[in-house]
């Protein structure tokens, strides 16, 4: 038994550890055809999957043992296994992860089982390329969605004007704003949550300018005065009592029930189109989807359809070919698509598509509609963001959004600060 | 002196290391005997870790790869280009000087009246210890919300007098007196551990003193108060050390984002965020340690300070 | 002393009947109010395990506006693995825990307060360290260390740390309160030739039910309450304990049950409440003389 853990221990044995796995030369225990699944969600995710994963067992003989947690505890657990050299075979994986995780080899390259154990030839072509990194094939989208804004309709209906359809635009939305501040329904309800901290939103935003968040290269995509810009359009919409107060929108502290579509503090809120079923079951009001406002009538290309999480294969998995058998099956098996639906997304190949688009129920239909139909909405898929796109989000457009919102600081200064602090986290992360 | 020189070498020569050990043993055996659970966790389970953390946090270590040495630059980093190291700290430190001292007097006020046994006693107790029973719970989260937000239960009572309060818990001024409330009402623990003491206390003291004529008050500062010291003391140093670590309330109660503005950025919350968040364990690893620092020097000026005020029966 | 005459202090300055009853009244009602303070948030947890999922954040009342158990019935069963194999683990961990704790911390404590030993400060004083550095840092060696030693996955990282004394709080608890039994005691025990063993088993054990009865209820309540530690060391659902169970009702990605979570909660606090109340009578019984002449 090891008594003291030398430091010089510890790193040789992490590192031995995932040297081996990388070599395929796992230790003996691995070799049984178990495969361990970790994935996040909440139970209606998680009996969908080991449905899915029994099936699997059926069809292929790999025991699957499969863990999953909320989203917040799942990050800490992945990270803490992976640098105690335990990870599992099939990770689910987030846009916001991979390329940290594909960087440093804890999850592996899957371009050698394509064509044998992953036949993805019909699979989109732009979900395939979200899951590359650095031109490499890491993981595997397992739905495609987009961003998209949650519309309580019965809130439209009762301050009588109506819904935001496809095609909206911002003077639109400062109109509904206004409508919305006069009729003073339900305590004070405005048009939209303050989406001036969402990071979807500005990058929609740029996207509609001919901008961008990042560049390909894993620089900073938009400069001072698009900044600048974007935060005097939201002091705007404040001041006019469009948005929400910032003390209501600083409550929104991610959990679902914090958000001020189920508080019933905005009728508007910027989201994911998968999010939708999970709001829905919160809300008592009916909910649409629409896309994000136009920055001017016949302006598109701000939408993507991008992976809404990946499966990918752990660095040290002792068979890496039957976990990527797994998600093949996973993604493409007609039974396996009946019982996932469109709960992780819309289904990225087409055949998957027509088999589960006739048992969609009311709240997945109109996601799916949506994603489908985005029309001139669409734009190119942006390349995958850099490695510390994270840490720009929590660090500074979610902080300086708050600060410029109470008045802390101004659009100037905020503008500024956002593109200094960006570049500057973006190259320390780069060196 | 000679003689005894001239026969020394001989005796010398016989087992000196074996009576050297056996008196060590005779005078510290015992000691050592039962310090043996402690120690084996010590060295086992305790001191790797610990030793590993400290070399980590002079290591770039993104949790995925090796870590690799940095010298001191985590060090000099955090005290001269991070400013959300200097914001985490003044927001603990806050916290720690508005939270513990309310707490404890709450726990002991509390205590004493519960101690005097009346009616109903043991639910009361129950019932205030109930809160601390709710720990960390999502529930929690939930429910300081109802309460502080904008249209919650506080600002619904204040506006029975007129007053329209601001919404408590997402405004950058108050929300961390929100997180110092829910840590107040929590006090169930230390309220427990001052209970106990009081118990401790034997009743025959009370009743001689009655019996000098010394009233009530006089007992509280004669005999409860002195005799009490120790467990103040313990609940002291405790409150403030698990205050400076405090972590899960912030936590689950701005989503682990420091909401509003960082004003509830607690200290182990900016380093749970760049250990698992931006994957700088290294960094992490270097705040820990001067949380350390820190926390140990305050409590080594504590307990030298406490000979002048705290009273041992031994 | 005054140059007062002595007064005998006569019982006969009675406080007024009605005075008295009107204290009494005051600190009932004062109580009272308090508590609904403490219980305010069980009553809202309670409520919202009764009513439908979509009126739990948006209804102003308390008051469910139909009551339904479904709740209980769905979280319980609503995990592949049930609730009643979280509250198993949770138990036989807790128990683990208690027995671990108070065994081996009220050993050291022992040794730190009473007995005279070369180094008896410096191992205190690191003692008191590791209760100083925040588990986050310490968690990634600590799992490398057990993994090595082949005990991730199981509950062994979780309860035998307590049986070596690995929670410095009781330790430094039981010290204190160790310190406070007057030492004539000891010294009777030795005489009559008592070693420190005996003096331990037969003295200070029993006389220290109070702060033993308040580690073992804050053991059973801070493990039954600890998700990390399971987080990290437990990988089979069937292993979970009840937080850890809990922790997956809400995700902030999808589908939550709250009514679930809430349902769940409730059941979780009552084995808590009630070693809580069983053991609170340890705690206040204690000793009500010591027995001592001074």
């Amino acid at each position: 038994m090891t008594l003291k853990l030398d430091r010089r221990q510890f790193l040789m044995g992490s590192s031995a550890l995932m040297a081996a796995g990388a070599a395929g030369i796992g230790p003996a225990w691995a070799q049984a055809s178990n495969l361990r699944l970790i994935f996040w969600g909440g139970q209606d995710r998680a009996d969908r999957t080991y449905k899915v994963a029994d099936l699997f067992t059926a069809a292929k003989g790999n025991a699957i043992e499969a863990e999953f947690l909320a989203w917040n505890d799942y990050w800490p657990k992945l990270a803490t296994q992976t640098a105690g050299g335990n990870a599992p075979d099939i990770i689910q994986m987030d846009y916001r992860y991979i390329v940290e995780y594909a960087k440093r080899n804890a999850i592996a390259p899957l371009d050698d089982y394509l064509g044998g154990a992953l036949q993805l030839d019909a699979f989109d072509a732009d979900q395939l390329e979200g899951g590359k990194v650095d031109g490499k094939l890491y993981g595997i989208s397992l739905g495609a969605n987009s961003v998209a804004m949650l519309v309580n309709k019965a809130a439209f209906e009762e301050v009588g004007i109506d819904a935001p359809t496809n095609a909206w635009t911002l003077d639109a939305l400062m109109e509904m704003g206004e409508a919305f501040a006069s009729a003073n329904i339900r305590g004070g309800m405005r048009a939209i949550a303050d989406g001036s901290y969402s990071e979807p939103m500005l990058d929609n935003w740029l996207r509609q300018r001919g901008k961008a968040l990042y560049t390909a290269e894993g620089g900073l995509g938009f400069d001072e005065g698009d900044a600048v810009e974007w935060y005097q359009l939201w002091n705007k919409l404040r001041d006019a009592k469009v948005c929400v107060t910032p003390e209501d929108q600083a409550l929104d502290t991610g959990p679902l029930e914090t958000t001020m579509l189920v508080t019933g503090k905005s009728a508007l809120m910027p989201s994911n189109s998968n999010q939708l079923v999970a709001f829905q079951g919160l809300v008592p009001d009916p909910l649409d989807m629409v896309g994000y406002p136009r920055i001017a009538e016949g302006v598109g290309g701000g939408h993507y359809r991008k992976p809404s999480m990946f499966f990918s294969v752990g660095g040290t998995s002792a068979d890496k070919e039957a976990a990527a058998s797994f998600v093949n099956f996973f993604v493409s098996d007609p039974e396996a698509a009946k019982v996932l639906g469109v709960e992780r997304g819309i289904p990225c190949l087409p055949a998957t598509r027509d088999v589960v688009a006739p048992t969609l129920d009311g709240a997945n239909q109109i996601a799916l509609n949506f994603v489908a139909n985005l029309g001139d909405l669409l734009g190119p898929l942006p390349p995958p963001p850099p490695a510390a796109a994270g840490e720009v989000d929590s660090s500074l457009i979610r902080t300086l959004g708050q600060e410029v919102g109470f008045g802390a600081k101004s659009a100037e200064q905020a503008g500024k600060e956002l593109v200094d602090g960006a570049t500057a986290i973006l190259s320390r992360a780069a060196s | 002196m000679t003689i005894a020189q001239d026969t020394s070498p001989a005796v010398a020569a016989a087992p000196p290391r074996a009576s050297a050990f056996s008196r060590f043993w005779q005078q510290n055996g015992s000691g050592y005997l039962f310090l043996l659970p402690w120690l084996i966790g010590f060295f086992g389970l305790t001191l790797g870790p610990m030793i590993s953390s400290l070399y980590l946090s002079f290591t770039d270590f993104d949790l995925l790869t090796a870590p690799d040495w940095v010298g001191a630059s985590n060090y000099v980093r955090m005290f001269t280009n991070d400013a959300k190291f200097a914001t985490s700290m003044r927001v603990t430190v806050f916290f720690v000087i508005f939270s513990v001292p309310l707490k404890l007097a709450f726990a002991l006020g509390v205590a004493m009246l519960l101690n005097r046994g009346m009616k109903g006693l043991p639910l009361y107790r129950a019932l205030f210890y109930l809160p601390s029973l709710l720990g960390a719970s999502v529930a929690i989260a939930i429910l300081w919300r109802q309460i502080f937000a904008g249209d919650g239960l506080v600002n619904k009572f204040l506006s029975l007098f007129g007053i329209v309060g601001p919404s408590w818990i997402s405004n950058p001024h108050y929300a961390l007196w929100t997180l110092i409330v829910l840590s107040i009402w929590q006090f169930g623990s230390p309220m427990i551990i001052f209970l106990a003491g009081l118990r401790q206390i034997p009743q025959d003291m009370y009743e001689a003193a009655s019996l000098d004529g010394a009233g009530k008050w006089r007992q509280f500062w004669k005999i409860t108060l002195p005799l009490l010291t120790p467990v103040v003391f313990f609940n002291a140093i405790i409150q403030t050390i698990e205050a400076f670590k405090s972590f899960t309330p912030a936590f689950i109660i701005s989503g682990g984002t420091g909401n509003p503005i960082n004003s509830t950025l607690f200290y182990t919350l900016y380093l749970y965020q760049e250990a698992f968040g931006f994957f700088r364990m290294g960094y992490a690893s270097a705040l820990a340690w001067v949380l350390l620092a820190l926390v140990a020097l305050f409590t080594a000026f504590s307990f030298l300070t406490s000979k002048y005020w705290v009273h041992y029966d031994d | 002393m005054t140059d007062a005459p002595m007064k005998m202090t006569v019982v006969t300055g009675e406080v007024p009947l009605w005075r008295k009853r009107l204290v009494s009244v005051l600190s009932h009602a004062a109580l009272f109010a308090a508590s609904i303070l403490m219980l305010y948030p069980l009553l809202w947890m309670l409520s919202a395990s009764f009513r439908p999922e979509t009126e739990i954040f948006t209804s102003a009342s308390i008051w469910p506006s139909e009551w339904s158990i479904d709740a209980y019935f769905r979280g319980w069963n609503g995990l592949r693995v049930s609730f009643s194999v979280f509250f198993t683990n949770s138990f036989v961990i807790a128990f683990l825990a208690v027995a671990g704790n108070v065994l081996a911390c009220s050993l050291a404590a022992y040794a730190f307060a009473r007995l005279e030993f070369k180094g008896r400060r410096f191992w205190f004083a690191l003692m008191l360290m590791t209760l100083m550095l925040p588990y986050q840092v310490t968690l990634i060696p600590q799992y490398v260390l057990f993994r090595s030693i082949g005990w991730v996955d199981t509950i062994l990282p979780l309860v035998v740390p307590k049986f070596l004394a690995s929670d410095a709080f009781f330790v430094f608890l039981m010290v204190q309160f160790f310190r406070a039994i007057p030492r004539e005691l000891d010294e009777a025990a030795m005489m009559d030739g008592a070693g420190p063993w005996r003096i331990y088993w037969k003295i200070m054990l029993p006389l220290s039910t109070p702060v033993l009865a308040t580690a073992a209820i804050f053991t059973f309540i801070w493990t039954w309450d600890d998700f990390f530690g399971p987080l990290i060391y437990l990988n089979k659902m069937s292993d979970y304990t009840v937080m850890l169970g809990l922790r997956t009702f809400t995700d902030s990605t999808g589908t939550s049950d709250y009514g679930g979570l809430f349902a769940m909660s409730v059941l979780s606090l009552v084995p808590i409440f009630l070693f809580f109340l069983f053991f609170q009578r340890l705690l206040i019984e204690g000793i009500a003389t010591t027995g001592m002449k001074r």
